[in-house]
């Protein structure tokens, strides 16, 4: 993998990898997808419609108010400031 | 009396006799996490004063007499991803250093229910990636706790059970609830407990299982008595060793462990075969596929902005999201991340991530028709009898070594590694929603030795 389709997939993650460590990446994720090519062997067509039919998705839960989280709770692990995370100006 | 050495059973036995208090019971607990955890390196936190409230609370119920469950005054230990509301909850990660969750998760609530102690919150590879649950097994086998609830996505319970001797059991996926475990490949992750045998594992699960509407996968099936099937007779049980799980055992010494389990079903009565699961030399690939494309999601969260560690660095918005999880997150968890978006780029999308799909449903449907012949399927839990903590191996060597644990998370399918000689492990996979059958399997097998 070259280091421009790492550099690609870090922007994707939101990744700031250095060059030293998009060097590493791509060392790595070249023998991690050799043990994945084996999945192209597989005679297997996906089935859309049968899906994940291990999972069993139930009803989805009643539209009832519950009750809510206070602003005081939801700010205490962020950096806030009059009820508000903050954030760098996004817009100038 | 060694009480921090009992199983939790005899615990329970002692403190309903009133031999020794819960109070008393966590402060041994608690003693010992302080000589002997510097160097063990179980827990991140050690959660002392709420595990002697517990411990007060769970002595006031049992002195009322009658109507607490079985974990009432027991002294477990909470795997750092699991939600604990108000009690530091890192996964062992950086980016979660500061994280305080404002609500508890449904496997807490489960404990609490119970007036279960909360010891402390054990460590884990960072989000559960690598080795996994290390601290809730490690504490379990050192004595530093009753018992553990951790989680299980990829083998992340069995395989440090197998390794530091304790069994781990991962119930079929949609038995527990969910809600309030770090999410790391939801469509494989099951909270799962660790103790020091099969039946204690029982024990823990009875609390732990149900519907919880917060959790859309989580299963509506009733709830039976995971303990009801422990000491029947296995005569007749048909167990499968699977041919290509034993040619991938290269480790001599682990083969004849598995061999000897076979043994030993037969000498009590079992009747053992082998089957095929062709799609086997597929399940590691397809797990990494899968695992990484869900984790590269389910991580996206982790930006700093509304909650846990933010870079002092960055000129932008973006830049100080980059550099927040650059530096919050480890290798491992970055390399994952980077695999699951390169397997659902556009280009690789078909050939990696949806052909893994495949796999994965053709797994399903082998894994249905062995069992229809089959009760239980056995193999090692790990590749091999040691584990390099160091991490020698390179990691495509690392994911490799999951190759008996994968495919069981991949099918949804209830698993239990006991321990043997070797620190590979025995594992026994069941039917969807047997754990019963599965415990009544491994305790026989425990109790044999």
């Amino acid at each position: 993998m070259d280091l421009e389709a790492v550099k690609y997939l870090s922007e994707l993650g939101k990744l700031g990898l250095s060059d030293e460590e998009a060097k590493r990446a791509a060392g790595d994720m070249a023998g991690i997808i050799e043990i994945l090519d084996i999945i192209k062997e597989a005679d297997v067509i996906f089935d859309p419609l049968s899906g994940n039919r291990g999972a069993t998705l139930n009803d989805l839960r009643e539209d009832i108010k519950d009750k809510p989280f206070s602003t005081g709770e939801l700010m205490k692990n962020a950096v806030n400031s009059d009820n508000c995370f903050v954030v760098p100006k996004v817009l100038e | 009396m060694d009480a921090a050495g009992m199983k939790i059973r005899d615990m329970r036995k002692y403190l309903d006799g009133k031999d020794f208090s819960s109070v008393e019971l966590t402060e041994e607990f608690l003693k010992r996490i302080e000589e002997n955890d510097a160097e063990s390196d179980c827990f991140i936190t050690v959660t002392k004063e709420k595990a002697l409230s517990d411990a007060e609370l769970a002595d006031k119920k049992i002195k009322e007499g009658g109507g607490y469950g079985a974990l009432c005054g027991i002294p477990l230990a909470v795997s750092d991803n699991i939600c604990t509301k108000g009690i530091l909850t890192t996964c062992n990660s950086k980016s979660l250093e500061n994280f305080s969750p404002p609500y508890q998760s449904a496997a807490m609530e489960k404990l609490e229910s119970q007036n279960a102690v909360l010891l402390g919150k054990a460590s884990l590879d960072e989000f559960g990636m690598g080795f996994g649950s290390t601290g809730s097994a490690r504490s379990v086998a050192a004595s530093l706790s009753a018992g553990a609830v951790c989680s299980d996505t990829g083998g992340g319970a069995r395989r440090p059970a197998a390794y530091f001797k304790t069994t781990a059991l991962r119930p079929t996926y949609g038995r527990v609830s969910r809600f309030g475990l770090t999410a790391f490949a939801s469509s494989m992750d099951q909270v799962s407990p660790i103790a020091k045998d099969a039946r204690d594992c029982a024990i823990i699960l009875n609390s732990l299982a149900g519907h919880d509407k917060r959790d859309m996968t989580s299963s509506k099936n009733e709830v039976p008595d995971f303990t009801a099937k422990i000491g029947r007779d296995i005569k007749g049980m048909k167990i499968g060793l699977v041919t290509e799980f034993l040619d991938a055992i290269k480790d001599s010494e682990v083969k004849n462990s598995v061999l000897n389990a076979a043994k030993t079903f037969e000498a009590l009565g079992a009747d053992v075969s082998e089957c095929s699961l062709k799609s086997f030399r597929y399940s590691v690939a397809a797990y990494y596929i899968i695992s990484s494309a869900e984790a590269s999601s389910n991580l996206a969260k982790f930006d700093g902005i509304k909650f846990g560690y933010r870079s002092p660095d960055g000129a932008d918005y973006n830049e100080l999201i980059a550099n927040t999880r650059s530096e919050g997150f480890g290798w491992e968890v970055k390399r994952r991340v980077l695999l699951g978006n390169f397997v659902l780029s556009s280009g690789q999308y078909e050939e990696y991530f949806e052909k893994a799909c495949a796999v994965r449903q053709a797994l399903r449907r082998e894994y249905d028709e062995i069992f229809g012949r089959f009760d239980i399927l056995l193999s090692p839990t790990s590749l091999a009898a040691a584990y390099d903590f160091g991490g020698a191996g390179s990691p495509a060597e690392a994911y490799q070594s999951d190759i008996f644990t994968v495919s069981s998370s991949l099918a949804g399918l209830p698993s239990i590694s006991v321990p043997d000689g070797t620190g590979a492990g025995i594992s026994l996979t069941g039917a969807k929603w047997e754990e019963a059958a599965l415990v009544q399997a491994a305790d026989a097998l425990e109790n044999s030795k």
